[in-house]
């Protein structure tokens, strides 16, 4: 697990404290009860505060599980 | 605090108290952060408590606060913005922003303002409120280039501040400083257009964390320190007195010493609301009365007492001084420019706040009293603030005479032209009786203190009754003293809390206070609800030596037993019914 991988695990768990690891590697919106829309906005609000980026919300439907999470924060982290 | 830091606050695991703190915040925008900064805030600031949070409706503030239901939650906090005064002041609406529009919106803010007003009013009768003003900028609706203020934009302003100014009042609500909130949260760094359109959360992160921060120390609304204990040189003055002499030691802008002059400024503030002054000082004490003696000094020497001037260690200085006052190292703040004395009181005095005076620093000097104010502030003074000090020089004399005087505590007593009023109004105002309840542990029944709403809750409920004692005496009036809550249960009285101020010792105040009682209520029996603390020995001792054993957890007194061991009383007393 690289170091980005790391930050990212711990945005998803001081959001969805209930995961372990392993589980937020797998974590969707399909899989995770607790990921609703107030979660998503937190879970925004934690990964622009931790990367410095800004996420706009209009991304939000793209933002639907860990992978594209961890796909977005690569593209967007490199770009800045 | 960032959110992650807050999250993984309220990750850990709640403590499990019996009862725990309520909070409802009511803001008309969704909560979302500001619900997470306030419960992490809260948590930090009151660990041991276990912290509930609910919050209102969203879009309806004046509506969440009027179906409040006060039973149900210990304190409000309230988060006011432009858009709860009308939607067109903030970004969410469309209702038009035309100059004809203008007088509409000030008219109809002033309207929203004003319910607001009374359902805060009502509210902050069964719980304390915490109230934050708008905090946002206000939209660039007005006619005028943004760097000029205009007609109608300080028409809101001035809305606003008579507003605070007016829920302020008195002690019930609490309406958090935008100055302190200014130097936390920059204008520029608050509002989120992007969340407020797409999630409607108007606050930046930071901004949200800054506001919840200051909510949560109202809420926490911490005791106030009694007294002030100062060293002299370089500290009150600029200048060894020893060795400039009385004319050479200074506070004024031409020597440029003048941050010691704001200081006695500041400490002679303090005194005019109530909080304790005195001098620790290694000095030559006639020198000392001599500088008290000119003419510019700032801080009178009325408002200091004692004055400790010897060259014996700080922390027995200290040790004197508390003793006189009757006040515990933790209520009480020392100042030295000497790290080496602040060091050898701190370590007498592990509880005590203890401060190096930051001499030449000006801004460090500033930030002080700012800190001091912290320490000191409270929200309303009260007549026993203007007099505490007086009734302290009072006990002192009243010592003094009854040692001189060399009779029995009768013939003393019997001459001291005491006079005692019972007051047993419930005044929901009454913060000096509440005060009381909740910092006084030497002469208290059982040390149980009270919360704002448990407060409102006894005040509101039918059975319960609530005694106040004034007393005075030829060495000056002592104010409110003590104070007795309890229930009449037919010919029975439970007594709940029962405290007394440690000024009022050896007065036989107490005994008087039960023979009121038994009279007032024509009752037989007198139950208490005593439990024993590290610190009411005093009020231990006086049972014992009232009933001749040491009380335990049924302690009781019975008129008869009460008519036959009571000691002569002398005082003149007056019955105020409520």
């Amino acid at each position: 697990m690289d170091e980005m991988e790391n930050r990212l695990v711990r945005c998803f768990s001081s959001v969805f404290p209930d995961l372990s690891a392993e589980q937020i590697r797998a974590a969707s919106v399909e899989s995770v009860p607790a990921w609703d829309s107030l979660a998503a906005v937190t879970l925004v609000a934690v990964l622009q505060e931790e990367f410095g980026l800004q996420i706009s919300l209009m991304d939000l439907p793209d933002l639907v599980s860990f992978v594209a999470v961890e796909k977005y924060v690569r593209e967007h982290n490199s770009a800045s | 605090m960032n959110l992650v830091e807050a999250l993984e606050i309220l990750k850990k695991a709640a403590l499990e108290n019996e009862h725990p703190l309520r909070v409802v915040l009511a803001c008309g925008f969704t909560p979302l952060h500001l619900q997470t900064f306030l419960m992490a805030h809260l948590r930090k600031r009151l660990p041991q408590q276990r912290v509930e949070l609910k919050t209102g409706l969203y879009g309806d503030l004046a509506g969440s606060i009027e179906r409040l239901t006060a039973s149900k939650s210990d304190v409000l906090a309230v988060v006011i913005e432009w858009q709860d005064l009308d939607p067109r002041l903030g970004m969410r609406s469309l209702g038009g922003w035309r100059t004809t529009d203008l007088p509409d919106i000030v008219k109809s803010a002033t309207e929203a303002a004003t319910r607001l007003e009374q359902a805060l009013r009502r509210a902050s009768e069964s719980i304390p409120i915490c109230v934050c003003m708008p905090t946002l900028p206000l939209p660039p609706l007005f006619s005028t280039p943004t760097q000029r203020a205009g007609e109608y934009e300080l028409q809101l302003r001035q809305l606003v501040g008579s507003f605070a100014a007016s829920i302020s009042r008195g002690s019930s609500i609490r309406v958090l400083n935008s100055q302190r909130l200014d130097e936390s949260s920059p204008m520029h760094a608050r509002l989120d257009v992007a969340t407020d359109l797409m999630a409607g959360f108007p606050y930046k992160l930071p901004h949200a964390s800054a506001v919840a921060e200051l909510l949560a120390a109202l809420i926490q609304n911490p005791t106030p320190k009694k007294g002030l204990i100062t060293d002299l040189d370089d500290t009150l003055w600029a200048g060894i007195l020893g060795e400039a002499g009385t004319e050479g030691i200074s506070w004024n802008i031409e020597q440029h010493t003048h941050m010691h002059g704001l200081y006695q400024q500041f400490l002679g503030s303090l005194a005019s609301a109530g909080a304790l002054i005195a001098v620790a000082s290694k000095n030559d004490r006639a020198l000392v009365e001599k500088a008290f003696e000119r003419r510019d000094m700032i801080l009178s020497k009325e408002n200091v007492y004692p004055f400790e001037v010897h060259w014996s260690r700080k922390s027995e200085s200290v040790q004197r001084i508390l003793k006189t006052w009757n006040v515990g190292p933790e209520a009480v703040v020392f100042i030295d420019d000497s790290p080496m004395e602040v060091a050898e009181v701190k370590a007498t005095f592990q509880e005590m706040e203890c401060i190096a005076f930051p001499n030449n620093d000006y801004q460090a000097i500033w930030d002080l009293l700012k800190r001091l104010r912290d320490f000191f502030g409270k929200s309303v003074i009260s007549e026993e603030d203007a007099i505490r000090l007086k009734s302290i020089r009072g006990a002192e004399i009243l010592r003094e005479s009854r040692d001189a005087a060399g009779g029995t505590l009768d013939d003393f007593l019997r001459s001291s032209e005491s006079s005692i009023q019972f007051a047993f109004g419930k005044q929901p105002g009454d913060n000096r009786a509440f005060e009381l309840i909740n910092k006084t542990n030497q002469f208290n029944l059982n040390g149980k203190r009270l919360s704002d709403a448990a407060w409102k809750t006894f005040l509101n409920d039918p059975a319960t009754f609530l005694m106040t004692v004034n007393y005075q005496d030829k060495f000056g009036p002592l104010g409110k003293i003590a104070v007795v809550l309890g229930t009449v249960e037919g010919k029975k009285l439970r007594v709940g809390s029962w405290v007394m101020s440690c000024r009022a010792f050896s007065r036989r105040i107490e005994h008087q206070s039960l023979k009121q009682l038994f009279e007032k209520f024509d009752a037989e029996e007198i139950c208490f609800d005593y439990v024993a603390t590290p610190r009411n020995g005093p009020l231990q001792e006086f049972f014992a030596g009232l009933l001749g054993v040491a009380p335990d957890t049924s302690l009781r007194c019975s008129r008869a037993d009460f008519g036959e061991k009571s000691p002569s009383l002398f005082h003149r007393v007056e019955v105020m019914n409520g």
